[in-house]
């Protein structure tokens, strides 16, 4: 049988995606109703070709969003940094919040082996209990699903540093072809 | 976002306009659980107008979903297309949601 590459969560204070060197750097305070538009103060320096649907400030957004609300529990005082650097081919962020780490890693990465595991049985009954992951801190407003999306999206790797409570992503794009285009072609 | 509800014969439709984010996918809930206690049956939510969901807007889907599984009553979503669909197949629930391409094909899925 074909085995599907089981993507997980890791935390690595030393993988190279945390290297800041040449990205640019924003703060904001950890207020739950400004998420999208801090987001969108970030994406706005992505060049257009990368932006794809809305998806590239989608999955920004839920990240600042896992800062603000889960880092740092949408505690006004406390800050979520975010390092950034677009160019056609790439999407690189870090997002730093103040809070006491992502603790149930391990937790989220074993019920995303049984999510896997029954997304590849194609057994959609027993998916049901793998559709959200919950924590005591989850409240009706969090789908639990963010993250599984995430590991996808985020082709170039998606690690959290060792206390967790800092997320490096990179997301690479192909190179569109470059034309002009002609009416009517 | 804003929710109208309109009818045909005994099949509820739900069309969702607008975006389906952190602040406003609660609605739908709602609406739904609502629409459940006064016993709708069948449901389509048609996603036609939205361009965009976050995870929050994906978990009210699961829920809903889940719920109406439970009750062993009906449900499709309809027109789920561009920035939306891609999310649903980042989180590879596209197999899990019911899912018709027009309205149309919704109704009939759900009067089978």
């Amino acid at each position: 049988m074909e085995q599907e590459e089981i993507k997980e969560l890791r935390s690595d204070d030393n993988d190279p995606l945390f290297d800041k060197t040449n990205m640019l750097c924003k703060t904001f305070p950890s207020d739950f109703r400004q998420i999208r538009y801090f987001t969108l103060l970030i994406v706005q320096s992505a060049p257009n070709e990368i932006k794809e649907l809305n998806l590239l400030e989608q999955q920004i957004s839920e990240v600042i969003k896992n800062a603000v609300k889960h880092g740092n529990h949408c505690d006004i005082n406390k800050k979520v940094v975010v390092w950034y650097s677009f160019s056609p081919t790439h999407a690189h962020l870090i997002v730093q919040d103040e809070g006491e780490g992502f603790k149930d890693l391990e937790k989220w990465n074993e019920f995303n082996r049984k999510r896997l595991e029954c997304l590849h049985k194609q057994n959609f009954e027993e998916l049901t209990n793998y559709v959200s992951f919950r924590t005591k801190q989850s409240d009706d407003q969090d789908g639990g699903n963010a993250l599984f999306a995430a590991l996808e999206y985020w082709n170039g790797g998606f690690v959290y540093n060792g206390k967790r409570n800092a997320v490096a992503m990179l997301k690479k794009f192909q190179q569109k072809r470059r034309g002009v285009n002609i009416d009517g072609e | 976002m804003e929710l109208k509800i309109r009818k045909n014969g005994d099949v509820y439709i739900i069309d969702v306009n607008g975006e389906m984010d952190l602040y406003n996918s609660y609605k739908l809930k709602e609406l739904v659980m609502k629409m459940l206690e006064k016993n709708v049956k069948i449901f389509i939510i048609n996603l036609e107008q939205v361009d965009y969901i976050d995870s929050s807007g994906i978990g009210a889907l699961i829920y809903i979903c889940s719920t109406i599984k439970k009750m062993n009553l009906k449900l499709s979503i309809a027109n789920i297309h561009g920035s939306v669909k891609k999310v649903i197949e980042l989180t590879k629930l596209m197999g899990y949601f019911p899912i018709s391409n027009s309205v149309e094909e919704a109704l009939l899925m759900v009067k089978e």
